[in-house]
């Protein structure tokens, strides 16, 4: 018995772009008349352009694992998944593997929405491939897992999203198939679910062997679970190899983290006749970001630019804090200055237990007279902020900011 | 050496049966699930299984016997109709059911994966127990001519599961085949619905086959709905048109387009998945 899982030779997928096939035979038969009278094949609606989703991917995984799949949206990570979960062929090469696998590509697939949460863990065990006994045995387990026990006999369309996710992953997680697949499904769950999961994951790997494949946009659940990470960039497999390095490597290439960018020639630097910027930097309690940062340090956003808008108007410096998701977060806007012309060093500071764990992207926007943009600076910088304590009581920290606010009580009785 | 392998293309004669079965208890909840789901919200609930072929039934014995005074060999026409209605709609249901396979299951079949074939086979399963209670109904109704006719089953009874397994086949195997030609057109299915209401009248539902022209008989009797309706017309009233060649023609013909509809969609079920 060999210790290799999953073997992937040279595997591509290669799409079509635009109008996908004609669907109907008319369309079909209209086309190939077409074709047939002008004798050639010239009229193509497709205009046969090909995309390729993947192209020459070769890995093997290894009995035990914990593998990694990383990479921008659109690098292939769902299609290699659906390739290797059987969903779709591939264009060239071959997959070669050993025992049972089970993937999970979307939350809650095969739910029916008119059945229970008692009848949906039977009808998706059995789609995932377990027998009614296998699920019988397991039924405690997955509810307990699950914690909505309250709500089995509740048909799931009454469920919030939260729930689903909950309901999915719990009976994916005790199908103990040899390979499970994980897409990003673990992301929509709230930070106690997910802490859950990525725990369990790391228990059934450990204990119990189980190989387990799975994409994450999270650097550091990447680096804290897996063995070695996959990393695709525009179909291409760049990286393959031991978590930290692959991560690291993931990080110089996509410039996942920007925390400082300097320009020293004036007349090449980002900007235009009224603005160009010379240095953008983030900082951790003063001092150059090395990597994530605590929640409980304070951040400071420093930057400095060329003003050569001839000291005629008012300046004023508009910060926006934009989460990975592209939902903004907070905007600040400085006083207004009437600037001369030359270098001007400016510092906003963002107070310490103030933004939530996530990643954050900074927009700086130049504003003239507090109406007119002079210049934008979108995604100057970038960072990731996490908490190094243990969530207070409540366990969560599902909004965006959660700032160290003055209470005051009073009592009366 | 490995248990399973992706390639570009699928095999031409690996059926995955030991996967299907292993896939049972799935069969068996989807044919649930659609039974269940079928009567939610109906007025009179499974009742329809019953009400639904005789009234059928009696529509055709105003139309075809009382109006259009077709031959109904001497059987009641109640009692001629029932049988070959039943085993129709037990036919069409079955092709409705299996030619539906991609277009009512896109999203889940791009999600997740599961050997397909338990989506029509789990519908054939749904309609085969609609028909048995309806065939209990049929026994039941003839059970109560029986007081007033002189009627007597004959032992060509026994051949009353070959006709039964001869209209699931037949549906099951084209079903297959169309499943996957209208995953790629969709328009088909349209066309496809209208020639299976003709096709209803190509097949002794509505009249007995001895009227047919002797020229045309061979051409008439190779669909194999014919000899599955006559052979039980055969062992319930004794109709004269039955005979054993064209049951045996057409169990042997239904088992090649079998064959035939395993291999198309074995061969393209995941294929297709990139043109739906």
């Amino acid at each position: 018995m060999s210790d290799i899982l999953i073997q992937a030779e040279n595997i591509s997928k290669r799409y079509r772009l635009g109008v996908l096939n004609a669907n109907t035979l008319k369309e079909d038969l209209s086309l190939w008349w077409q074709r047939k009278r002008k004798k050639q094949a010239m009229v193509n609606v497709a205009g046969d352009s090909y995309f390729w989703a993947l192209k020459d991917i070769n890995f093997e995984i290894r009995r035990g694992d914990v593998v990694g799949l990383i990479g921008k949206n659109g690098a292939g990570k769902s299609t290699l998944l659906k390739i290797i979960s059987r969903i779709v062929l591939p264009t060239t090469g071959v997959v070669r593997g050993r025992g049972r696998i089970a993937s999970l590509l979307e939350v809650g697939t095969g739910f029916h929405p008119e059945l229970t949460g008692r009848e949906n863990i039977f009808l998706n065990g059995n789609i995932l491939g377990m027998k009614k006994k296998e699920i019988e045995s397991r039924f405690d387990e997955i509810v307990d897992f699950s914690g909505i026990e309250a709500f089995l006999d509740t048909p799931v369309k009454r469920y919030s999203s939260g729930m689903y996710v909950r309901l999915a992953f719990s009976i994916a997680i005790h199908l103990e198939p040899d390979i499970l697949v994980l897409d990003e499904v673990l992301s929509v769950g709230d930070f106690d679910f997910q802490q859950k999961c990525l725990a369990k994951i790391d228990e059934i790997s450990k204990k119990q062997g189980q190989t387990i494949l799975f994409v994450s946009h999270s650097m550091q659940s990447v680096k804290s679970l897996c063995d070695t990470v996959l990393y695709l960039e525009k179909g291409r497999l760049v990286a393959h190899g031991d978590a930290s390095s692959v991560v690291s490597k993931y990080l110089l290439r996509e410039n996942a983290y920007v925390s400082i960018q300097k320009f020293l020639d004036k007349s090449n630097a980002p900007g235009n006749g009224t603005i160009r910027i010379h240095e953008v930097e983030i900082r951790a309690n003063d001092q150059p970001v090395t990597g994530v940062i605590d929640t409980q340090t304070d951040i400071s956003v420093r930057f400095s630019f060329w003003n050569l808008s001839k000291g005629h108007s008012l300046l004023s410096v508009n910060i926006i804090v934009i989460n990975f998701l592209g939902e903004g977060i907070f905007s600040a806007t400085s006083e207004e200055v009437g600037f001369k012309d030359g270098l001007i060093h400016g510092i906003c500071r963002i107070p310490k237990h103030f933004l939530a764990d996530g990643s954050y992207v900074i927009n700086l926007v130049f504003f003239q007279d507090k109406q007119h943009i002079l210049f934008e600076f979108n995604q100057s910088l970038s960072f990731e902020v996490k908490s190094s304590a243990k969530p207070l009581n409540t366990g969560r920290w599902q909004a965006p900011v959660r700032p160290k606010l003055p209470f005051t009580f009073t009592q009366t009785t | 050496m490995w248990d399973w392998e992706v390639k570009t293309k699928q095999p031409w004669f690996r059926f995955g049966i030991r996967e299907l079965f292993h896939y049972k208890d799935l069969i068996l909840r989807f044919s649930k699930r659609d039974l269940l789901a079928s009567y939610q919200q109906t007025l009179i609930g499974p009742l329809w299984v019953i009400v639904q072929p005789l009234l059928t039934t009696l529509t055709y014995v105003l139309i075809f016997s009382r109006v259009a005074r077709i031959s109904t060999d001497n059987v009641p026409p109640l009692l001629f109709y029932l049988p070959g209605v039943i085993l129709w709609n037990y036919f069409s249901e079955c092709l409705n059911g299996t030619m539906g396979t991609f277009q009512y299951n896109t999203h889940i079949f791009s999600k997740v994966f599961f050997p397909r074939l338990t989506v029509p086979v789990s519908q054939v399963l749904t309609s085969s127990f609609r028909m048995m209670i309806q065939l209990l109904v049929f026994v039941a109704i003839y059970g109560i001519y029986m007081l007033n006719y002189d009627l007597g089953v004959n032992r060509a009874v026994v051949l009353l599961p070959v006709s039964l397994l001869l209209c699931a086949g037949f549906a099951f195997g084209a079903g297959l085949i169309i499943s996957i030609a209208t995953a790629k057109y969709r328009d088909l299915d349209t066309v496809l619905q209208f020639v299976l209401r003709l096709f209803m009248f190509a097949a002794p539902v509505v009249y007995p086959s001895t009227i047919i022209p002797e020229e045309w008989k061979w051409l008439f009797w190779l669909n194999p709905l014919t000899p599955a309706i006559e052979t039980i017309r055969y062992a319930f009233f004794g109709s004269p048109a039955f005979s054993l060649l064209p049951l045996l023609v057409s169990v042997f013909s239904v088992g090649i387009l079998l064959v035939i509809g395993l291999v198309i969609f074995k061969r393209n079920e995941v294929r297709v998945m990139d043109t739906i």
